[in-house]
């Protein structure tokens, strides 16, 4: 089970490659046939652009025995190939070069992606906290003015347009005197640790506000009704009937049971969850993995926005196998080894 | 052969009960409201805008960035034009998206999941398995890698974010049509060989047609928000501004240094509007289509009242004495049940008493109110309850769970369902006897455990098993091994023995009998089985609709039955070591307790009911020491 698990998890991101290549092949936008294209170059830059990008090389070889309608070329040796060369580049840890910053993706995103994993981080513990938290009491104070209240405010958390909320809040921000983008403050570096640490929680303060607001209803409204599931079973009369309290109920019997469902739902929203950080890292300038994408995108960067894209695509796919290995530990009904 | 009414009919029926019931829901009425208006005002848009947003004349540099004004309600934007009419021929490029890419996700969701569901095998695995890369794979980066890498035309994100939104419908119709696939009427349909095409539109399809219409609600929300967002980052058809962009615009162009908080807010609200609009449309339908009670077991119980309908009789110093006991539920519209009404009994130490009578007569609502388990809605009207000389029914929670399982515990009806499935049933044995006895050291209490399981002949290496590793009659005897854990004077145990098998049935019996010799338990054993309580109890309360038809001791019950339903009953037991299930040889069906006869509750069946028992209602007479009926021809006899 867990070796299948594994095997997925590796097919899915050998999927999400092949997607990435061939996206970047495929679609009209192609980054160096699109520099080619400009009058201004001379042949001889051409053909040292196309060298530089491998673009000499042929896409793919043709497998002909496999592939009866012959796409790729013939004939050549299959690792000498666009496709082989990215794939054995990027097992070399290898994501090319930056047009805009001249530097390797690898490095440039490398930097990007702790950002992010400690916006994520921040966010996701406070949202799937207070989630619970606000979910437990909504469903055990069910059809009260309280569980309407918090009901409502889920709804609402749920239509809100991320970067939307971010611009309230970061307009509310300014006027308040918080930092209004970036990570931390120029200059600040030069500064003892412990107020660069302050700086830092100042400039995570607003990304990780927004992030929570917009994830909490969320969670909320499906602790709320997984809740409300559990609660309704056999199982809790019968715990009431042992005697224990609401209390020692709520922990002992309905927390883990009305759990589970929560980190399925976690594990499927990771994709979402991107969505909402591209948003907010746009927003704040947060120097993270989202923002590298929607930058990447104005500076027709296409190496960095293909590497961004595939980080982003295999973190998603190892947080969700973690997710779906956790479930399995905490549901003994479900085998794993 | 059953006629079928013309589609027409049924669907026009259908419609006016779907509406009836909508109507009655705050949330998806408001929802539709809002989604009316922000519709209305997209049709009319070029009618209602007060400025025309495409031309510049008149627009001087004097105009950016104004703040709301009377010419300008909402203000200007960074270019100096009206943001009210932006605003309003921007809701028709939300809503021309999020219903196109939403048709698109819909029709692509619809066809994975009913083609996936119907057909199942190999089918089933690949489209599912698709499903999953595509749920795994972050969209909004995708849509954005696509959208950067082609042109940003209204077409494009259209097709984008319904090719990349149709995951969630694909899994949720699945399995309403793999619900749906085992129904009765389409196996049939197969059986006397319809084609698939033929079953999936004209029996499958109509059923997964309600949960499309939610999805397709959910998903144009969650597309709206999409094309927002892409158009926000930037990747917006520029020939067509929507909210998205004007908030692209104003974010990139100052407005927030400017101070303009009107750009900002004003298309925002409107995205919110319609999707909020949408959501709640969406959860409206879905309550109306999946109603669902929203009660639970923690829920504060109705508070006990004495209607004083009957006079209490003296305590008769028994080990436990219900007296006029009567339990109404109480329903949203205020229309009440009579669940129990005025049932007495008495229970001494050691002695067992067997309650019979079919399902739905209120035995297993007499036998939750004895220790205040009773559903939300439920609440005891009158009467008491009597333990060891305390009234149960006027304890404070507090104090009733110190009487809950240490004197009184429950025998479950269907086990699996009383245990809970992420735990240990060693855990959960102990944790009764934790609760009861705080004081106990570790390994005492894991000897003990072991001690209980093995009275109930489970083995040891059991104790650390979970529910779903049990058979079902070791499940049974785990319950009633928890039953015991504290040493409680009285057991109720509801129907312990339903769905077991004769073997394991009889197994359970004999051991509830051996622990009350020899631990002088006092046993309610609530069934349907005349054969089991002849077997075993000492005395037997016959109910029916939720009254008492006949009380007295077992010989007599079996001998000298005086109420036809009794008499009923065991016409239906010719042989007592027969197993059950001939109940329904007598004509009928029990009363529903929402809609009780005017009269004598057992009249519509009786075969000897006549004009009195129609229009008055037997009280419990005397036939003799010690047993009671209710029926109009004891009192007749006498």
């Amino acid at each position: 089970m867990l070796l299948k698990r594994l095997g997925w998890a590796l097919f899915t991101i050998l999927f999400v490659v092949i997607l990435n290549f061939f996206l970047f092949r495929i679609l009209p936008g192609d980054p160096a046939r699109q520099g080619i294209r400009d009058p201004r170059l001379s042949l001889e830059t051409i053909n040292a652009i196309r060298v530089r990008f491998g673009l000499d090389k042929p896409v793919i070889n043709c497998f002909e025995t496999l592939n009866p309608i012959k796409i790729g070329s013939c004939g050549v040796n299959p690792l000498d190939t666009q496709f082989f060369i990215y794939v054995g580049n990027l097992l070399k840890g290898d994501m090319g070069t930056s047009f805009y910053y001249n530097r390797p993706v690898e490095e440039v995103l490398g930097e990007r992606l702790w950002n992010t994993i400690l916006l994520i981080g921040a966010g996701q513990i406070l949202a799937i906290l207070l989630g619970v938290i606000f979910g437990l009491f909504a469903a055990w104070k069910v059809r009260t003015a309280l569980d309407y209240t918090a009901l409502i405010s889920g709804l609402v958390a749920w239509s809100l347009p991320t970067f939307w909320l971010a611009i309230i809040l970061l307009f509310w921000g300014t006027n308040m005197g918080l930092p209004i983008g970036g990570k931390a403050t120029p200059g600040m570096s030069s500064y003892p640790f412990m107020d660069q640490l302050g700086d830092l929680f100042q400039h995570l303060f607003l990304p990780t506000l927004a992030y929570t607001i917009i994830y909490m209803g969320e969670y909320m409204l499906i602790m709320r009704s997984s809740l409300l599931d559990v609660l309704a079973e056999d199982y809790i009369m019968a715990a009431k009937a042992k005697g224990l309290s609401t209390f020692q109920i709520l922990k002992d019997h309905a927390l883990k049971n009305s759990m589970l469902p929560l980190v399925t739902i976690i594990a499927i929203n990771l994709g979402f969850t991107v969505a909402g950080v591209i948003q907010i890292e746009t927003v704040f300038s947060w120097p993270g993995l989202g923002g590298a994408i929607f930058e990447s995108v104005g500076r027709k960067d296409y190496p960095l926005l293909q590497g961004a894209f595939l980080l982003i695509a295999i973190c998603v796919i190892l947080a969700n196998l973690i997710a779906d290995l956790t479930y399995s530990y905490l549901d003994p009904r479900v085998q794993v080894d | 052969m059953k006629l079928t009414p013309t589609p027409k009919n049924t669907s026009t029926a259908k419609l006016s009960v779907f509406w009836s019931s909508l109507r009655r829901n705050p949330m998806g009425l408001v929802g539709l409201a809002m989604l009316a208006f922000i519709v209305t005002v997209a049709i009319l848009a070029p009618l209602i805008a007060p400025y025309d947003p495409k031309s510049t004349s008149g627009i001087t540099s004097s105009d950016i960035y104004n703040p709301p004004s009377a010419a300008h309600l909402f203000g200007t934007d960074d270019a100096g034009k009206d943001v009210l009419s932006s605003f309003i021929l921007g809701s028709r490029i939300s809503l021309i998206v999020g219903f196109f890419a939403a048709f698109i996700s819909i029709v692509i969701g619809g066809v994975v999941g009913i083609v996936a569901g119907y057909y199942g095998g190999r089918v089933e695995n690949i489209l599912m398995r698709v499903t999953d890369i595509m749920l795994v794979i972050p969209d909004l980066p995708l849509m954005v890698v696509i959208i950067a890498l082609t042109k940003p035309s209204l077409f494009n994100i259209i097709f984008v974010i319904g090719i990349f939104g149709w995951t969630t419908t694909a899994r949720v119709v699945r399995s309403q049509t793999l619900a749906v696939k085992s129904r009765k009427f389409v196996m049939r349909a197969r059986a006397i060989g319809a084609g698939n095409m033929h079953i999936i539109r004209h029996h499958v399809l109509p059923l997964v047609l309600p949960l499309l219409v939610v999805q397709a609600v959910l998903t144009v929300s969650a597309a709206i928000l999409n094309e927002s967002t892409l158009s926000f980052l930037g990747l917006g058809d520029p020939t067509s501004p929507s909210w998205g962009q004007m908030l692209n615009f104003a974010f990139g162009r100052g407005a927030m240094s400017t101070g303009a908080w009107w750009v900002l807010v004003v298309p925002g609200f409107g995205i919110v509007w319609v999707v909020l609009s949408l959501t709640l449309f969406g959860q409206g339908l879905e309550q109306v289509l999946n109603p669902r009670l929203n009660t639970h077991h923690l829920m504060p119980g109705k508070p006990t009242v004495q209607n004083g309908r009957v006079d209490l009789d003296q305590e008769k110093g028994a080990l436990l004495e219900i007296q006029h006991l009567s339990i109404h539920y109480i329903n949203e519209d205020k229309t009440a049940a009579r669940a129990v009404e005025d049932i007495s009994f008495t229970l001494n130490k050691g002695e067992l008493i067997g309650l019979v009578g079919e399902s739905g007569c209120g035995k297993t609502t007499l036998m939750l109110s004895l220790l205040r388990l009773l559903p939300a809605a439920g609440q005891i009207v009158n009467g008491k309850v009597f333990f060891n000389g305390k009234d149960l029914t006027a304890l404070s929670e507090e104090e009733l769970n110190t009487v809950r399982w240490k004197e009184i515990s429950i025998v479950f009806q269907g086990a699996m369902n009383a245990l809970n499935p992420v735990r240990t049933v060693g855990d959960q044995i102990a944790e009764a006897i934790t609760k009861h006895v705080p004081a106990m050291p570790h390994d005492k209490l894991q000897e003990r455990v072991t001690e209980l399981l093995d009275l109930v002949g489970i083995a040891a290496d059991h104790k650390n098993h979970y529910p779903h590793q049990y058979s079902g009659g070791m499940r049974q005897r785990a319950m009633i091994a928890m039953a015991l854990a504290c040493d409680p004077q009285v057991i109720i145990a509801d129907e312990p023995t339903t769905a077991l098998d004769v073997m394991i049935q009889a197994q359970i019996l004999e051991l509830l009998d051996s622990l009350r010799k020899k631990l002088g338990l006092a046993i309610i054993f609530v069934t349907h089985d005349l054969g089991v309580v002849a077997e075993i109890c000492d005395k037997v309360l016959v109910m029916y609709g939720g009254v008492t038809a006949e009380y007295a001791d077992v010989d007599t019950i079996y001998n000298e039955a005086r109420h036809p339903y009794t008499q009923e009953l065991l016409k239906a037991f010719p042989d007592l070591t027969k197993p059950k299930k001939k109940l329904s040889s007598i004509p009928g069906y029990p009363p529903r307790l929402d809609a009780l006869p005017a009269g004598c509750r057992f009249a519509p069946r009786c075969p000897i009911a006549f004009e009195r028992c129609r229009i008055e209602q037997p009280s419990l007479h005397a036939v003799g020491a010690e047993h009671f009926a209710s029926c109009h021809l004891v009192e007749a006899v006498q």
